[in-house]
C-alpha cells in the first residue's frame, strides 16, 4: 500500500474532523511555544549578560561606593598604585531626561574618561559617530536603547551631529543642551546602563552632576590570575564603604539566577506537553472509537493492521509537525513581545519605580536598587551596584539557535507520536468481526 | 484438499462454531455444517434469526474462524491462515455487501469503490478507471463524486456493490442486502447481484429472511439451530 494513500486516509480523517484536530493542534502549539519563548528568552538573558561581560573583560573588577561619600581622586591613585593593577577608571553616574525633537527618554549620565568609554564597550567601534575627548565640554555618546528607543519601535530618534537637552535633578532641574557625537553598538544594560546610558567626560559630569566624587571605578587586574587577589586587596582596603564584584562572580551569580529561571521555565513547558500529550491520547481515543466500524470495514475488505497502525500514526505526525510549527512561530512572537516588555519598560518616558525594581531584580546586589530617581541619589546607599539609580530595563534580544528550533520541533513530533501509539495500537488490533458486529 | 475442489469455489466441511460464554456455558453455533457452491452459483442462505447464518456468513467471509472444520475459497484453506494473510486474501477473494451498506461516510462514491484496490499495486489512474467504469455500468455515473449520505439507499447498495466487485473476487457475501431497501430498490439490488452471477464467475453467498428474495436464487439452504437442515435447488 502506498504511503501516499494512508497519508491522504490520515488527512481526510484530520480534515472532516477540522475543529477537533484544531484544538489537538493548539494543545501542541502551547506546549511547543512555551518551551521556544522561555529557552529563547533566557538564551537572550545569557547572551545579553555574556556580551556585557566578554565587553569588561574577564580581569574588570567593578568597584561601587557604599554610603554617600563615594571615591575621591586619591582613591583612583591609590587603587592603581596596588600591584597587578593596570588600569582603572571613574564612573560618575546620575539619571536624567533626554529630549531630543519630541522624544523624550529616561537615560542614565554616565560620566567617564574617554579611555574608560573604550574599556566599557570592549574597545569595539562605535555604531556611529566618534568617542569624545577628555574635555570640561558636554559632548555626549549615547547608548544604542537611547537613540533607537523602543517606545519608537525601534526608529533611529537621535541621530549624531544634533544637540540633545538633558535635564537634570528631576522636575524643575537644570537643562543642558548636549551635542551628540556618536552612538555606541547594542551592548546590554544589566551590569551597567551602557545601552540606555548617555557617556559624557569625566569632567563634563562632575559640573553637570554638581558632584566630585565617583560611584564607581572600573579596575583592570594585568592577569586573570591576579584578578580575586586584587579583588581582595581591594575589600580589606575599602571594607564595608564599597562593594567590590568581579566580572567572574557576576558571571557565575548571572548563571545560576538563569540556570534557576531555565529549570522553572522548563518544567512549566514540560508540564504543558505532557497536558498537550495525554490530550492527544484523549483525542485519538474518542476518534479510534468513533471509527470502529470504518476500521472493521477496512479490515474486512484487505486492510492489514499495519495499515490501521499507519493510518493512525500518521495522524498523529500530522498533529506534531503541524503543533510545532506553528508552536514555534507563537513562541517566537511571545519571546519578542516579552522582550519588548521588559527592556521597554525602562527606557520610555514612564518610567515607575516599579519597573525600575524589575529591572533591578536581575541585577547583581540590585536588591534595593528600586524607586531611585534623581540626582541626589547618585551616591547611593546600600549595596547597589553601578546600575543603583539607573532608568535602564534589561535591554536584550530572544535569542533562537537552530537547536532549539530543531529541538522543539523532535519534541513536538516525539510528544505526538508517543501519546499516538495506544490508540493506533487498539484500532489496530481491532477484529474485523468485532468491529463490524458494534451498530 | 478434495481433488474436486478447483470445480467449486466454496467448499465447507464439517463446519462447527461453539462460543463459550463462560466456564460452564457453551453454545453451538454451528453444528458440522458442510456443502458445495459451484463457481457462479447464486446462493441464499435463510433461517430465522439466532439460526447461525450470521455466524456461517462470517466464516465463510473469514473474519471468524471454525471452532473445527474447514472452508475452502477457490481451493484455498483459509481456517489456518493468520490476520495479515486473511486481509490479503479476502482482499484478492472476496467481496462484502452489507445490509447496512457500510461505506465510508467520508469518502465520494469513487473513493469507496477505490479502497479494496489501495492494497494493491496499481497506478492512480487505473485505480480512478477500474472505479469510474463498474459504477457507471452499475448506473451510477452521475453519482461519481457524491458522498454516501447524498445518495439514496438504493444507490449507496450498488456503490457497496461495486466495492465488492472492484478486485473481481471469487466469492460476494451478501448479509441481508436489501434490509434496508424498499420493495423496488430491493428487487433491483437482487437483479443487479443476480445478473453478475450471469456475467461473471463470481460465487454470490445471500444471507436473508425474504423467501419472495430468496427465490431469485439457484440455491436455498436452509439453517435451522445451527444445522443445514435442508438445501434446495431452484435453477
Amino acid at each position: 500500500m502506498d504511503l501516499k494513500d494512508i497519508f491522504w486516509l490520515s488527512y481526510r480523517d484530520l480534515n472532516e474532523k477540522k475543529v477537533r484536530t484544531a484544538l489537538t493542534i493548539i494543545m501542541v502549539i502551547i506546549g511547543v511555544a512555551a518551551i521556544v519563548a522561555l529557552t529563547s528568552f533566557t538564551a537572550g538573558i545569557n547572551n545579553s549578560i555574556t556580551t556585557q561581560l566578554e565587553s569588561l573583560g574577564p580581569t574588570a573588577i567593578i568597584v561601587g561606593s557604599i554610603g554617600t561619600a563615594g571615591f575621591t581622586p586619591a582613591s583612583v591613585s591609590a587603587v592603581s598604585s596596588l600591584p597587578n593593577v593596570t588600569s582603572v577608571t571613574p564612573l560618575l553616574t546620575g539619571s536624567a531626561v533626554l529630549y531630543a525633537g519630541n522624544q523624550n527618554t529616561s537615560v542614565t549620565v554616565v560620566g567617564t574618561t574617554a579611555q574608560g568609554l573604550q574599556q566599557l564597550i570592549g574597545n569595539v567601534s562605535l555604531y556611529q559617530g566618534s568617542a569624545y575627548q577628555d574635555t570640561i565640554a558636554p559632548d555626549a555618546v549615547v547608548g544604542h536603547s537611547v537613540a533607537f528607543p523602543t517606545s519608537a519601535d525601534g526608529k533611529q530618534t537621535i541621530t549624531v551631529g544634533q544637540s540633545a537637552t538633558l535635564r537634570l535633578g528631576g522636575r524643575g532641574g537644570t537643562t543642558v543642551t548636549v551635542p551628540i557625537l556618536g552612538i555606541l553598538p547594542a551592548i546590554g544594560g544589566l551590569l551597567i546602563p551602557i545601552d540606555t546610558g548617555v557617556f559624557v567626560p569625566l569632567q563634563a559630569a562632575e559640573v553637570l552632576l554638581h558632584r566630585l566624587s565617583f560611584n564607581e571605578m572600573l579596575v583592570l587586574a594585568s592577569s586573570t590570575g591576579s584578578v580575586n587577589a586584587t579583588a581582595s586587596l581591594i575589600t580589606t582596603i575599602y571594607g564595608s564603604s564599597a562593594r567590590v564584584t568581579t566580572t567572574s562572580q557576576l558571571a557565575s551569580t548571572a548563571s545560576s539566577i538563569i540556570g534557576s529561571i531555565t529549570l522553572l521555565f522548563g518544567v512549566i513547558a514540560g508540564i504543558s506537553l505532557l497536558v498537550a500529550a495525554i490530550g492527544i491520547m484523549n483525542v485519538m481515543l474518542m476518534a479510534v472509537m468513533e471509527r470502529t466500524r470504518e476500521i472493521g470495514i477496512m479490515k474486512a475488505i484487505g486492510f492489514k493492521s499495519s495499515h490501521v497502525l499507519l493510518i493512525f500514526m500518521l495522524q498523529a505526525l500530522i498533529i506534531g509537525v503541524a503543533g510545532g510549527v506553528a508552536g514555534i512561530v507563537v513562541g517566537a512572537t511571545t519571546s519578542y513581545s516579552l522582550a519588548a516588555v521588559f527592556s521597554g519598560a525602562g527606557s520610555t518616558s514612564t518610567t515607575t519605580g516599579a519597573s525600575a525594581s524589575t529591572s533591578g531584580s536581575f541585577r547583581s546586589g540590585g536588591g534595593s536598587s528600586g524607586g531611585f530617581s534623581g540626582a541626589g541619589a547618585a551616591g547611593a546607599p546600600s549595596g547597589a551596584a553601578i546600575s543603583a539609580n539607573t532608568s535602564s530595563g534589561i535591554s536584550f534580544k530572544p535569542a533562537f539557535p537552530l537547536t532549539t528550533i530543531v529541538a522543539a520541533l523532535l519534541i513536538a513530533v516525539f510528544v505526538s507520536l508517543a501519546a499516538g501509539i495506544y490508540p493506533a495500537w487498539r484500532a489496530s488490533q481491532m477484529q474485523p468481526i468485532d468491529a463490524l458486529r458494534q451498530l | 484438499m478434495p481433488k474436486e475442489t478447483s470445480k467449486y469455489s466454496v467448499i465447507a466441511t464439517g463446519v462447527s462454531k461453539v462460543y463459550k460464554m463462560s466456564e460452564s456455558l457453551e453454545v453451538d453455533a454451528l453444528t458440522a455444517v458442510s456443502f458445495k457452491l459451484k463457481q457462479g452459483e447464486f446462493v441464499a442462505i435463510v433461517g430465522p434469526s439466532g439460526s447461525g447464518k450470521s455466524t456461517l456468513m462470517n466464516i465463510l467471509g473469514t473474519i471468524d474462524k471454525p471452532t473445527s472444520g474447514e472452508v475452502y475459497i477457490d481451493g484455498i484453506p483459509t481456517s489456518k491462515m493468520n490476520g495479515n494473510e486473511l486481509a490479503e486474501f479476502r482482499n484478492k477473494k472476496l467481496g462484502f455487501v452489507f445490509q447496512s451498506y457500510n461505506l465510508i461516510t467520508g469518502l465520494d462514491a469513487e473513493k469507496n469503490v477505490e479502497l479494496p484496490l489501495m492494497t494493491a499495486s496499481l497506478s492512480d489512474s487505473d485505480r480512478r478507471d477500474k472505479a469510474q467504469k463498474l459504477l457507471v455500468r452499475l448506473g451510477l455515473g452521475e453519482r461519481l463524486k457524491m458522498r454516501p449520505t447524498q445518495l439514496s439507499g438504493g444507490e449507496q447498495q450498488r456503490v457497496a456493490i461495486a466495492r465488492a466487485l472492484v478486485n473481481n473476487p471469487a466469492l460476494i457475501l451478501a448479509d441481508e442486502p436489501t434490509g434496508n431497501l424498499d420493495t423496488h430498490s430491493g428487487d433491483e439490488v437482487i437483479k443487479l447481484l443476480k445478473s453478475i452471477c450471469r456475467d461473471g464467475h463470481v460465487t454470490i453467498v445471500m444471507v436473508t429472511h425474504n423467501l419472495d428474495i430468496a427465490k431469485y436464487c439457484d440455491r436455498i439452504i436452509h439453517i435451522k439451530d445451527g444445522k443445514l437442515e435442508k438445501q434446495e435447488v431452484l435453477a
